[in-house]
């Protein structure tokens, strides 16, 4: 469960400042997939940021499960995140010296998990998004599809309460980044994964339980689109 | 406690696929450097030792034995020889004395001239001091009873047509040759030359030595000597020995072989030492350099995954513990390569060692000196590679996914 108020963003730069987010208020209960949508610029980077624990609001408030995630230190939103959030990026950000199995298990090692543990999870994970034959390679070993896929197994790995996603099919075709999608459905519909999805494609609006429109940095309007 | 251990575990898994999925021409080459300057901080202090190794057994075994017993204050001799000599000899850990007579004098041979030191010896017991007497390259050191046989030293006895540089050579002297020694009273007498010997000490191979009874006959001594030299059990005792001398009523001056060269020696390391420890620095310093360098561009080219690694919840401790294991490796294997280079070298200088005016230097590597150095080398190697990796891992998360 997340409850965002009145979250603002700015930045600075010389003497013009960008308000990046200017009064966003939120709530995402579990178990909800939601599609943050809008134009370039509109503030979806950093809405899913600041969500995410990747940055701080310049104002506002942030509670994710009942932990007011702004009052902690760096080192305790760095231990969040390993525990309780999954965060996939548009460009799938993956360790390139490491292989799919290892980046997505790496997590879980951190974890202190036991190692037959973490292998075989990981190795279920990746089957579990289609990469069963593809544990041993690395990044410049697979397709876009294929990285994003090992992106998504990965912030799954720690159980997330919360799987925040950045235009992760940006970069793919359409084929692709349908399976993408229905892989989200399954996992939202299947494992009640709680899913915050940015996106700007219109198409992709039929996956989401509810679109949160965002323009100039303030939501413009909040749709169900489907039954949940 | 856990947190520590599977932290220091993830650190030790990136670590380890970062060295061996990462560029391995830049691993090879850092370690190289690495290994070479262990090599450095160990080869000059062991050749500095190695010196003063060969100096002191030098002094000791050809020149001046472990201690010296000279005459008092105000004379030319010590006086009573034979009754000193026993009083040293009855001391616990004395091995040898030997009495010797020096002059200087002048040697002609075959119209050249030559002007050095002359040693009247008893044989026997310059045998139980000095080890002259096995270092003959030609004919046999004397006997007590010679009277008209010189032996000489290398330098000395020269060699056909060759100038010696500056040191008293005869340019030729072969065993069996008739050699005139002028005296300082004026006496002169023609010795034959029973052998010649290398000890390669300049000093001792520019002298030359005939026996005491021969020597005091010609200047009118009795029982008397120029010095006694005093051979030790062991050495590196030396100072001890000399107050165990004076404190069984040797009245006469007792130096040991090091006071005695003047403090040459320590002069001469003193120097060394000077440019042991800029040679030191400066390795030290290109350690620091090449590591920092070496870390500060993997985490630079790294910036991104850093940050990446942030993002999933990778603490800064771990990421930076990553690149200090990094630098331990490399350490590690750089410093057992250097080992066994050093191990190489110092093999093959004990078989071919460097020559030295003072005589042959094998290069002495103590233990002590290895470990200090490698301790050393981590101790720089570890700051250096905190540093960058430290900074880098301070930045930002979205500025470092940047790139
Ligand atoms: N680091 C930054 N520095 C300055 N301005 C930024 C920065 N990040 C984003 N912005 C600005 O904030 C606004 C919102 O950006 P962003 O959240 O990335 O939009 P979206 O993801 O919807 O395309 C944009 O005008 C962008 O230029
Ligand atoms: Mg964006």
């Amino acid at each position: 469960m997340i409850v965002a108020e009145n979250l603002t963003r700015v930045y600075t730069m010389g003497r013009v400042e960008v308000h990046a987010l200017a009064g966003v208020s939120l709530e995402v209960a579990k178990g909800e997939f939601v599609g943050i949508m809008g134009a370039s610029g509109s503030g979806k980077s950093t809405l899913l940021h600041i969500l995410g624990l990747l940055d701080r609001p310049t104002s506002g408030s942030v509670t994710i499960d009942g932990v007011d995630v702004l009052a902690l230190s760096d080192h305790q939103r760095t231990l969040f995140r390993l525990n309780r959030l999954g965060y996939v990026f548009q460009d799938y950000a993956l360790i390139g010296e490491l292989t799919a199995l290892e980046n997505v298990y790496l997590t879980s090692l951190v974890r202190g998990a036991p190692k037959d543990e973490y292998i075989e999870r990981s190795a279920d994970i990746l089957r579990q998004v289609g990469l069963g034959g593809r544990t041993d390679h690395r990044q410049s070993e697979l397709s876009g599809g294929e990285q994003q896929r090992v992106a998504i197994a990965r912030a799954l790995m720690n159980n997330p309460s919360i799987l925040l996603a950045d235009e992760p099919c940006a970069n793919l075709d359409s084929q692709t980044s349908k399976s993408i999608l229905d892989l989200f459905a399954r996992l939202n519909e299947e494992l009640d994964q709680t899913i915050l999805m940015v996106s700007h494609e219109e198409w992709h609006k039929e996956y989401f339980c509810r679109v949160v429109t965002l323009r100039d940095g303030v939501i413009g309007d909040m749709v169900e689109c489907r039954k949940m | 406690m856990s947190a520590v251990f599977s932290g220091i575990k993830a650190s030790t898994f990136l670590a380890w696929k970062s060295i061996q999925r990462g560029n391995r021409g830049t691993l090879a080459l850092t370690i190289m450097i690495i290994a070479l300057i262990l090599v450095n901080l160990v080869f000059l202090p062991s050749i500095i030792s190695g010196v003063v190794v060969t100096f002191d057994t030098q002094s000791i075994d050809f020149d001046l034995g472990n201690l010296v017993v000279e005459p008092r204050e105000g004379s030319q001799y010590i006086e009573d020889v034979a009754v000193l000599q026993r009083k040293i000899e009855r001391i616990p850990g004395i091995v040898g004395t030997s009495p010797r007579i020096a002059a200087g004098v002048t040697y002609s041979y075959r119209g050249r001239i030559a002007a050095s030191t002359l040693y009247g010896i008893t044989p026997e017991d310059e045998r139980s001091v000095t080890k002259i007497a096995d270092r003959m390259i030609a004919g046999e050191f004397l006997s007590n009873g010679d009277t008209d046989a010189i032996v000489m030293g290398t330098t000395l006895a020269g060699r056909e047509g060759e100038e010696a540089g500056g040191l008293p050579s005869l340019q030729g002297v072969v065993v069996g040759d008739s050699v005139e020694v002028a005296y300082p009273n004026g006496e002169r007498r023609t010795y034959r030359v029973k052998g010649i010997y290398e000890t390669q000490s300049f000093s001792v191979d520019t002298a030359a030595f005939v026996t005491g009874r021969e020597m005091s006959g010609v200047l009118g001594l009795d029982d008397q000597a120029s010095m006694i030299l005093v051979k030790t059990g062991v050495s590196g005792r030396e100072d001890a020995y000399k107050r165990e001398l004076l404190s069984y009523g040797v009245q006469e001056e007792v130096r040991t072989f090091r006071e005695k060269s003047g403090g040459f020696v320590d002069q001469a390391v003193q120097s060394f030492n000077i440019i042991n420890t800029i040679s030191t620095l400066v390795s030290l310093i290109i350690a620091i350099v090449v590591v920092f360098i070496v870390i500060f561009i993997n985490t630079v080219n790294r910036r991104r995954q850093i940050g990446i690694l942030k993002a999933i919840g990778i603490g800064q401790q771990i990421i930076i513990n990553s690149y200090i294991l990094q630098v331990l490796f490399i350490t590690t294997v750089g410093a057992i390569a250097g080992i066994g280079l050093t191990a190489g070298v110092t093999t093959y200088l004990t078989a071919y060692p460097l020559v030295f005016p003072g005589g042959p230097v094998y290069p002495d590597v103590e233990v002590s000196a290895v470990l200090q150095s490698v301790a050393s080398l981590f101790a720089v190697s570890v700051a250096a590679g905190y540093i960058p990796a430290w900074q880098i891992v301070r930045e930002d998360i979205l500025s470092a996914i940047r790139g």
